[in-house]
């Protein structure tokens, strides 16, 4: 694997050994002449965190410098999960099509009520009233009549 | 390079006679009174040659390339007799160039070119391709190595070499040898029987056959069907029986003709004689492989494909992929689903003559299949044979074909009615959680119309879906039900996404946005892109028109979120639980279809990649989940929009208008009253839910 320094920035390149992985289908944009792009992954708050590319990792992000991840231009997706201490691991997409700056947001663990999706608790039975099934009343009957099909 | 001698021949011949290979001077010009716009590519890298084994006969031998430059050279077929010939110059002559190379999209993820001359790449075009060659996975990953992409039935037809190395090895296997078809055409469809049920039921049967030989012998019948003649009570139980025993010989061949086309998947145990798991997947891959479009199960198409020959299987793919080809390269959109029981429908031509409205994909798929020499599974077994797989890559074909209606024009007046048949507001279900049927004679239909003078001359008629009662996900996190009805009235198309991402809202049920799936050798959970797209498993398909009601005096659209788009539920737009979350579905290929004809016969802009960079987080379980969107797709704007109508149907149930807000779901207790309910017009399209696994068949918005 080719590991190098570009700028400040840590950099992965990963695009040599998986060059082989490209379609053989030929298509016009093949053609180009830049044929890697690169992904740079960060933290918001800025944190060290590893970054794995399913069982491999990719590298640790040197804060206050980002991560660098080099592939060959358009070979595909990379799902990533991204964990630091004290925070949700975080799962996210990095693309290829184009160079790319990833800016991946923190939730430390005790803010995990402040995502969407989490769940309220359910009251303890019998001091909520809510009742799945019983469907609401009908809305009251509209006084102009239904507009006619128009053929 | 080596040639055959005889194409060398008659090459050197064509110089020699002073023709210009570049007018195809040796092709006769069509019988046909006005030209056939033809689909050029505009930069397709040079074809390689096709090396040809001198000792062929001319008869199988692949024409040799050469004389003809390689990036203007089509293959014609006259008399049997394969040759090069320019394709400017057959197209200046009349002949229609079909691509029939393995670079080949519909005219949606071509590459264009902006006015500056510089490429705009379509980003999901190198899926396409991949997923067409099973060369790449949805993702756009590489496939695994001896991996197939049985993509028909979601709007991505195999190219000619998947197809080739198709016919070349089926030619080799025996999966139909020795089949007892007699069988398998005894057996019209066999139901599904739950795993766990099939022994009780195997012994029900059993002890019922046996009675039913005691009383044989008792009453001194030959044969069961005696015995039900003498006895007509025990005639429902003799059919039962013998109906089962019928089953079982042809579940029997089944499996044995699924496991010779290695349609069951590698680790999926299937227990012999059982409708489990592995079955079914395996059934499902064998419909998606021939393109049918029923549920998982042995139903009616499902057994006649299983019965016939794996050739005669692939022919009729040959002609499916061919048909998409034949379609693009004519642009034409007719295909007999305006025809009722009387015939087709009709106009008046300009002449005062009475015409009628013909099956154009039918009638050029025909003429194309005829002229290239591939009307039979030998034919293209054959036609295969000659050809390398080289060959295909960058394959175009000249072919004459029937001369199009007088309506067509580079700028048709079309339109877009949208009828949403028998339509139910009624909670399916009543306070004790007990689902009513809401049943529907007159399904939603899509109807594209032409206007010609004066008359509205219907092109095609699809079924299409309206929207339904939906789960959805509410700000404090549980789901609920919601009516996602479809809007009635006049709209506009005027934007048109291929490959279009849908941005998925915070009412999507969470459950949804995540799928397990290796990454580099790991099995975790992602968020499921799938349904966000690009791709063919997308909530809007492979292309989406997006409906809205046009600004007036400087304001902008009014979007309420409703899509007609492509779908990867396919069986939802004829199910009688198939409901969308208010858009209008089409199967994949025709959604391609229907919108490279309106872009290519209205007046349009391309504006190309729409870059979002759009994330989104959420929290499954102990982990964020980042959505991430580069793009919204790749966008034309048709100008002026396209008119579109939407019928309200007929309302049935007591209900007469839908109910706006949320309903919580039956035996779900939630912790207060329901929250507001959102209404971006985002929110209103949700996603497939059931994508690929099941194409639509289990889709249904009530509990």
């Amino acid at each position: 694997m080719l590991l190098a320094v570009l700028g400040l920035a840590a950099a992965v390149g990963l695009g040599a050994e998986d060059a082989d992985k490209n379609p053989v289908v030929e298509e016009p944009s093949s053609k180009r002449t830049e044929d890697k792009v690169t992904i740079t992954v960060q933290t918001v708050p800025p944190r060290k965190a590893v970054v794995k590319w399913g069982s491999k990792t990719l590298g640790v992000i040197p804060v206050p410098r980002p991560l660098v991840v080099v592939r060959p231009r358009d070979s595909g997706p990379l799902d990533l999960v991204v964990r630091a201490a004290g925070f949700l691991p975080v799962h996210t997409r990095a693309y290829t099509f184009s160079d790319s700056r990833v800016a991946i947001k923190l939730t430390p663990l005790s803010e995990k009520n402040t995502l969407f999706g989490y769940r309220q608790e359910v009251p303890p039975e019998g001091t909520a009233s809510p009742d799945g099934g019983a469907p609401p009343p009908a809305p009251a009957p509209s006084p102009a009549p239904a507009p006619a099909p128009q053929r | 390079m080596k040639y055959a001698p005889l194409f060398a021949i008659q090459a050197c011949l064509a110089l020699l006679s002073g023709c210009d290979v570049r007018a195809v001077a040796s092709l006769p010009p069509p019988q046909t009174t006005s030209s056939v716009k033809t689909a050029t590519p505009t930069s397709k890298p040079a074809a390689p040659a096709a090396p040809v084994p001198a000792s062929k006969s001319p008869a199988t031998q692949a024409p040799a390339p050469g004389v003809v430059p390689d990036d203007d050279r089509a293959l014609v077929i006259r008399d049997g007799q394969e040759s090069w010939t320019s394709a400017s110059g057959a197209a200046r002559s009349g002949y229609t160039i079909v691509d029939l190379g393995d670079d080949w999209t519909p005219f949606i993820f071509e590459e264009h070119r902006g006015a500056d001359g510089q490429s705009m790449p379509n980003r999901y075009r190198r899926v396409f391709l991949g997923l067409a060659n099973d060369t790449l996975d949805e993702d756009g990953e590489p496939l695994p190595a001896g991996e197939k992409n049985y993509l028909e039935l979601y709007g991505i037809p195999p190219s000619l070499g998947v197809l080739r190395a198709r016919f070349l090895e089926d030619e080799k296997q025996k999966c139909h040898e020795g089949a007892n078809l007699a069988a398998m055409e005894a057996v019209e469809t066999t139901g599904y029987v739950a795993p766990e049920t099939v022994v009780p039921e195997e012994k029900r049967i059993a002890r019922m056959r046996s009675d039913l030989e005691n009383a044989r012998r008792k009453a001194h019948a030959q044969t069961l069907a005696e015995l039900a003649a003498k006895n007509p009570k025990l005639e429902p139980k003799v059919k039962l029986v013998e109906r089962r025993a019928a089953k079982k010989l042809a579940m029997t061949e089944v499996e044995r003709r699924l496991a010779c086309e290695g349609m069951f998947k590698h680790g999926v145990k299937h227990v012999a004689g059982i409708y489990d798991d592995a079955m079914r997947l395996a059934v499902r891959r064998f419909q998606q492989k021939h393109m049918i479009y029923e549920p998982n199960y042995l139903r009616h198409q499902t057994m006649d494909a299983l019965a016939r020959a794996p050739l005669s299987n692939d022919h009729e793919a040959l002609v499916r992929v061919l048909r998409e080809r034949v379609v693009a390269a004519t642009g034409v959109v007719e295909d007999g689903t305006v025809d009722s029981k009387s015939g087709p429908a009709t106009y008046t031509g300009a002449n005062g003559q009475t015409l009628p409205v013909r099956n154009l994909v039918e009638e050029m798929t025909q003429a194309a299949v005829e002229q290239l020499g591939l009307a039979s599974p030998e034919a293209a077994l054959a036609f295969f044979k000659r050809h390398s797989a080289a060959d295909f890559r960058h394959l175009r074909a000249a072919v004459h074909l029937p001369a199009l209606p007088e309506y067509y024009g580079p700028n048709m007046d079309l339109s877009i009615v949208i009828d949403r048949g028998e339509v139910w507001y009624d909670l399916p279900w009543d306070a004790a959680g007990v689902r009513h049927a809401q049943p529907r004679k007159r399904y939603p239909s899509f109807h594209l119309y032409v206007k010609y003078k004066e008359q509205r001359i219907p092109l095609a008629r699809w079924q299409t879906t309206i929207g339904g009662w939906r789960a959805e996900q509410a700000s404090d996190g549980y789901e609920y039900y919601r009516y996602k009805g479809s809007d009635v009235g006049p709209r506009v198309i005027r934007n048109v996404v291929a490959g279009p991402v849908w941005i998925a809202p915070e009412s999507t049920p969470i459950r949804t946005l995540v799928k397990p799936k290796t990454v580099n050798g790991l099995w975790q959970r992602v968020v499921n892109y799938d349904e966000l797209g690009p791709g063919f498993l997308s909530a809007y398909g492979l292309i989406a028109g997006y409906l809205v009601v046009p600004g007036k005096g400087g304001k902008p659209d009014w979007d309420n979120g409703i899509r007609a788009h492509g779908s990867s539920e396919y069986l939802s737009m004829s199910s009688p639980e198939g409901y969308s979350h208010g858009c209008h579905r089409l199967p994949n290929h025709l959604a391609i279809r229907l919108y490279s004809f309106i872009l290519r016969h209205r007046p349009m802009r391309i504006l190309g990649d729409q870059p979002a960079n759009i994330a989104r987080q959420f929290l499954l379980d102990n982990d964020v989940f980042e959505i991430r969107v580069p793009s919204r797709g790749y966008q034309y704007v048709l100008e002026p929009p396209l008119p579109v109508d939407v019928l309200e149907g007929e309302i049935k149930g007591t209900l007469k208008k839908p109910i706006l807000t949320y309903v919580p779901k039956p035996g779900v207790r939630y912790p207060g009253p329901p929250p507001e309910v959102p209404n971006s017009a985002e929110g209103r399209a949700g996603g497939v839910s059931s994508g690929r696994s099941a194409g639509g068949d289990d889709e249904g918005g009530a509990p």
